[in-house]
């Protein structure tokens, strides 16, 4: 009997759960294709309705929500985040890991030391930073605001760091007696051999700054300088509003970190496997 | 071994390394560090907003006012209350989701995906989603959370506009985000899970409380300090949720440390107070990172 009963009340209650955590999701997806009349009809039945399903939602949305232009704001950001911080972080965790130089250890736990300040509370000074230096305003100056304060970041420094140290040094040393400078063996040797944690560091940059939103909100002044996320909130915040575009938008939103999940989801577990439990 | 990297490291001058280490240091010393100072030099002024060239110094006055000022205090309880609801409950059920999919058939590792979905999907998406399906019931229309409930027969409630189930629901709605990730950590710290020791437990005659009590937890331990900690430094940057599902309300219940600092800055213009809340937010920050140190120090003696 609990040979039988055992396995299939396994399978209905990891069911539930998988539907427990879907569930909002397929909504979300389902009622952006629904007239808006209908979205928060028909109770809980109403996510089985398929009558009058419609793509107009989406067409709306992207018009109102200028998504085109924020798109590429957005992805902008992140491929300056990405481009700028990979290259000056690992810079600095080679340096970290392989070179002497004076005052090398305080200065690195002073880089540990700023793993811990957030975005969200240093926001506010960050801006008048940002204020001074002229990032403010059109939309080149709001991409430097949205870029250059997040592309060097202390964590990714320590992690890069951790990955250096950990590659043998026979390959490096190699290198140097045959003459390669430093910035060669870094390039051509160092950097090609973490490429794991590289992907790691994109893969949690993207899903990081794509979620931003108490910075672009603050800097995102102009409507042709929002960013997704902002464009987003302005179609649930300002009048009228109509929830079939808010849920078209919110799918729309989502579409790019999507694309990569796959990616997310080995390379979250590889990092935390290395640097977050000490 | 030691030798060799000894010599390795003497190789590069250090003009080099300065040469490696200034773009990273110029930008994190700009737009890390030094906003950091400048808050802490605010936070002792009466600054404002769009003159902060002007400041005049007064003083602890800013602290001594913020912690008196009942919107602060209001925000640190709703903060502080929020951490509470959401680390304990995300902590052990995802720990127990992490516990029941650790096994290696292809249907487990799906399920480990779907747990993760709400992982990638990002937090102001995930808020505007969670106000439309806490929607309350409106005659025939309601939002699908409601929808559920009545289903079963039991009454519609008016969660986001309810002052004592606005905080939870935002709570729960972080549970459901977040603990696809607590598990992914979970997961891996479950690696180090020695599998022989398990089944001689198992066939010592250990039941499976004693299993989780005596050999699962204890092994487990460095990958719970780090998800509490995480989490509650994570819960304490709440933001997105009251901005975009309740404004703060409702009457100020769900209002975060982090929207005070942003409403006394934008609203208020009073850069002087905004500074002392970064301040104090960042003495918090700094508090219970030292805590997972300390917990993690004990682990090690």
């Amino acid at each position: 009997m609990s040979r039988v009963f055992k396995p299939l009340a396994g399978w209905i209650s990891s069911a539930l759960v998988a539907v427990f955590f879907l569930l909002p999701l397929i909504w979300m997806v389902h009622a952006s294709f629904r007239p808006e009349n209908r979205i928060f009809a028909g109770g809980f039945g109403g996510i089985l309705d398929f009558g009058d399903l419609h793509a107009g939602n989406y067409a709306a949305a992207w018009r109102r929500a200028s998504m085109g232009r924020a798109m590429f704001v957005s992805l902008t950001q992140a491929a300056g985040i990405i481009g700028i911080g990979l290259l000056v972080n690992s810079l600095a965790a080679y340096a970290f890991a392989r070179m002497d130089f004076r005052g090398k250890n305080p200065l690195f736990a002073l880089v540990v030391a700023l793993i811990i300040l957030p975005v969200e509370v240093l926001a506010v000074p960050l801006f008048l930073t940002a204020r001074d230096l002229g990032l403010t305003g059109g939309l080149l100056p709001t991409l430097g605001a949205l870029i250059l304060p997040f592309s060097a970041k202390a964590f990714n420094i320590y992690f890069l760091r951790q990955h250096f140290l950990s590659l043998p040094m026979e390959l490096e040393e190699a290198a140097r007696v045959d003459g390669a400078s430093t910035f060669r063996i870094y390039w051509k040797i160092a950097l090609p051999s973490i490429r794991p944690a590289l992907a790691t560091v994109i893969v949690l940059d993207v899903l990081t700054h794509w979620s931003d939103f108490i910075w672009p909100l603050i800097v995102c002044t102009r409507e042709e300088t929002r960013t997704v996320q902002i464009g987003l909130a302005n179609l649930f915040t300002e009048p009228p509003i109509q929830y079939g575009h808010i849920l078209a938008a919110a799918v729309i939103a989502t579409l790019p970190v999507l694309l990569i999940f796959r990616l997310a989801q080995t390379h979250m577990v590889a990092s935390h496997n290395n640097v977050g439990i000490k | 071994m030691k030798k060799i990297r000894h010599t390795a490291q003497k190789n590069p001058d250090a003009r080099t390394a300065w040469g490696f280490l200034a773009p990273a240091l110029v930008l994190l010393g700009l737009f890390v560090l030094w906003p950091t100072l400048r808050a802490l030099f605010w936070s002792f002024t009466d600054a404002d907003l769009l003159r902060p060239q002007q400041a005049q110094p007064q003083g602890t006055a800013n602290y001594s006012d913020l912690l008196n000022d009942p919107r602060f205090r209001q925000a640190f309880f709703n903060t502080a209350l929020f951490a509470l609801m959401v680390v304990p409950v995300q902590t052990v059920f995802a720990f127990f989701l992490a516990l029941w999919v650790n096994r290696p058939e292809a249907y487990w590792r799906w399920l480990r995906t779907v747990f993760f979905v709400p992982v990638v999907v990002s937090l102001p998406v995930l808020a505007i989603l969670w106000t439309l399906l806490y929607q309350p019931v409106r005659g025939e229309e309601m939002g699908l959370i409601n929808a559920l409930i009545t289903g079963i027969g039991l009454p519609g409630q008016r969660w986001l506009r309810d002052p004592n189930l606005a905080l939870p629901a935002l709570a729960f709605m972080s549970v459901w985000q977040g603990a696809g990730f607590q598990m992914l950590i979970f997961l891996a710290g479950l690696q180090n899970l020695n599998s022989e020791t398990l089944e001689a437990a198992r066939i010592d005659g250990a039941g499976s409380w004693q299993r989780l009590r005596f050999v699962i937890l204890p092994a487990m331990k460095n990958s719970i300090i780090f998800v509490v900690t995480a989490t509650l430094i994570l819960s304490f940057r709440l933001f997105a949720q009251p901005y975009l599902m309740t404004g703060g309300g409702p009457d100020g219940r769900t209002r975060s440390l982090i929207q005070f600092i942003y409403e006394t800055t934008f609203q208020d213009r009073n850069l002087g107070l905004a500074s002392a809340g970064v301040i104090l937010f960042l003495f918090i920050v700094a508090f219970l990172t030292l805590l997972q140190r300390l917990a993690g120090k004990e682990e090690k003696s």
